[in-house]
């Protein structure tokens, strides 16, 4: 069992709000980055397997070789290989082209792994374009994963409950956050192992860009208008917060 | 401009998509996901039981093909995760997600970085796919029913085991006017007890932060957040959040924002309307107490 994990690494999507910047568009470079917000859960997920049935993990990045420090956490987590295709597009069809590019050259995939969405871009979508160019089925929010008889038993946290779902063959999963899998916290030793393992290093390809143009990035702007109520006496302070939530026509 | 919907049976839902679709030309035309007949009149309806969406692009493809769709809307839901990306390849179209804003010119907007920042888009070729936020765009009065025509093609490599829908106490998150949520703040499930009498005198739903359902305090479909519902009440009370900008994503619509923090600094207080800083612990049953006194 061989499974891609796709992972990206993102500034740190902790900086408040009113602390945010932006230089030409994209966040500030000062930001620490980080691996995306659920790519970790989907690395968790990928190790559970790994722990369950003896898979392989191979996580593959779309990035620059400065990512690899920080990529280099997911081999800690229980990664197996660290491949990184090479490129600074923001076009979900191009970076979904260089991963495709990336999981045909492993050749054994059995499935791809992602997280939900990044913590950038916040499309949600790269997986699923990887999905449509491999022809693989796809499926998204899926918390849980179990392998039984040649089938993939998934579990999907949909807007109304859980759904449990059932396929055959290789698929793209998208991942979301559950208390199931939750990243764990790599040992101080597998941190230092991982530093040692190279990393694969694979040339971007072109791609072809979505016929779309980005016309502008702004901040919206967002006064701050909260008025602290008085703490003195709770009894209190609780009237004045529902007789001014009256007034105002909220209750 | 020639539309289609691909929406749950969902009068809301629909509505939304309807409105965005007016904003670029006519009503669209719908395949909706279900059975019985569709909230609205169109000019054509069509139907699967399809119960993933990933097994339902063939049929798409092959009828935005025939029909000569320019656009293709689907909501920011699971439904709309399964298709957008699939179909987009299939078709060779553009797609963009999470549409917050749109105009007649085919320019959307759309957040980034958690909501930081808005992206505006120009959309230079059709068909386009675009999946809508919920809760940004007033749902279109449906007026009557379409019976919907059985669309083509629904087979499809994924099966559905069971479904076990989640029962939600008290009021939908979707429909409410007042929300209770609870952060990591709180500090366990447990805890949640008190949010929900809270929640129960104030008519109110009851959501979480996605730390507090990451921690298992809370079920997932009481999310609130980007990647949990949007919601859009009158009053939401944010009680331990810290106010992370992808949870303040999911409640952008809120008329108010009512937080309770004994952290002073927490991002939350720069989006609510109203402050208490101070262990919730000491706040919630005040708040109770001042209700129960006013009945």
């Amino acid at each position: 069992m061989h499974i891609a994990i796709l992972a990206k690494v993102v500034p740190d999507y902790e900086v408040p709000t009113a602390d945010f910047e932006l230089t030409d568009g994209r966040a500030h470079s000062r930001y620490t980055r980080m691996i995306g917000l659920y790519d970790e859960n989907a690395i968790e997920i990928g190790v559970q397997l790994k722990e369950a049935y003896g898979a392989t993990l191979t996580i593959i990045s779309y990035g620059k070789t400065q990512d690899v420090t920080v990529l280099r956490k997911a081999i800690a987590m229980g990664g197996d290989a660290l491949h990184l295709v090479l490129g600074d597009a923001d076009d979900p069809f191009v970076i979904a082209a260089n991963l495709k590019m990336a999981i045909e050259q492993l050749g054994n995939v059995d499935l791809v792994l992602a997280g939900q969405q990044s913590a950038d871009m916040d499309r949600g979508v790269v997986h699923s374009i990887l999905a449509g160019m491999l022809d693989y089925p796809f499926l998204p929010q899926i918390s849980t994963i179990k392998s039984e008889d040649g089938r993939w038993m998934v579990a999907q946290a949909h807007e109304n409950g859980v759904r449990r779902l059932e396929f055959s063959g290789k698929g793209v999963l998208s991942i979301t956050s559950s208390p199931k899998n939750v990243p764990r916290i790599p040992a101080v030793r597998s941190i230092l192992a991982a530093k040692k393992k190279p990393v694969e290093k694979i040339d971007g390809i072109p791609g072809t860009a979505m016929p779309v143009a980005e016309l502008s990035v702004e901040i919206p702007k967002m006064e701050s208008v909260c008025e602290f109520l008085p703490l003195d006496d709770m009894a209190q302070t609780c009237k004045i917060l529902l007789s001014k939530l009256r007034e105002e026509r909220y209750l | 401009m020639k539309t289609l919907i691909v929406e749950v049976i969902d009068a809301k839902r629909i509505g939304e998509l309807v409105t965005v679709g007016r904003i670029f030309g006519d009503t669209p035309d719908i395949v909706a996901l279900g059975s019985g007949d569709i909230p609205g009149n169109y000019n054509k309806a069509y139907c699967s039981d399809a119960a993933v969406g990933s097994n339902l692009i063939d049929g798409l493809v092959e009828l935005i093909k025939k029909e000569g769709y320019e656009l293709v809307l689907l909501s920011a839901t699971t439904v709309g995760a399964e298709i957008a990306g699939p179909l987009s390849v299939r078709l060779g179209a553009p797609v963009l997600t999470e549409i917050i804003g749109a105009k007649s010119d085919m320019t959307v907007t759309r957040p980034i970085y958690g909501g930081k920042a808005m992206t505006t888009f120009k959309i230079n070729q059709t068909p386009a796919i675009l999946t809508v936020r919920r809760k940004y765009f007033e749902s279109a009065i449906a007026e009557g029913t379409t019976t919907p025509v059985p669309l083509a093609g629904a087979a499809g490599a994924i099966r559905l085991v069971s479904e076990e829908a989640v029962k939600t106490e008290g009021i939908p998150l979707d429909d409410a006017e007042v929300i209770v949520s609870g952060g990591r703040g709180v500090g366990s499930g447990d805890k949640f007890t008190i949010l929900r009498d809270l929640a129960g005198i104030l008519n109110a739903a009851v959501g979480a932060s996605r730390g507090a359902v990451d921690e298992g305090w809370a079920e997932p479909t009481m999310q609130i957040g980007q990647t949990g519902n949007i919601v859009a009440p009158s009053v939401y009370f944010a009680v331990g959040i810290s106010g992370a900008s992808q949870h303040l994503a999911g409640i952008a619509n809120a008329k108010c924002v009512v937080a309770i923090n004994k952290d002073e600094d927490a991002n939350i207080f720069k989006r609510a309307r109203f402050g208490i800083v101070e262990d919730y612990a000491k706040v919630v049953p005040a708040l109770i107490q001042a209700l129960q006194e006013e009945q």
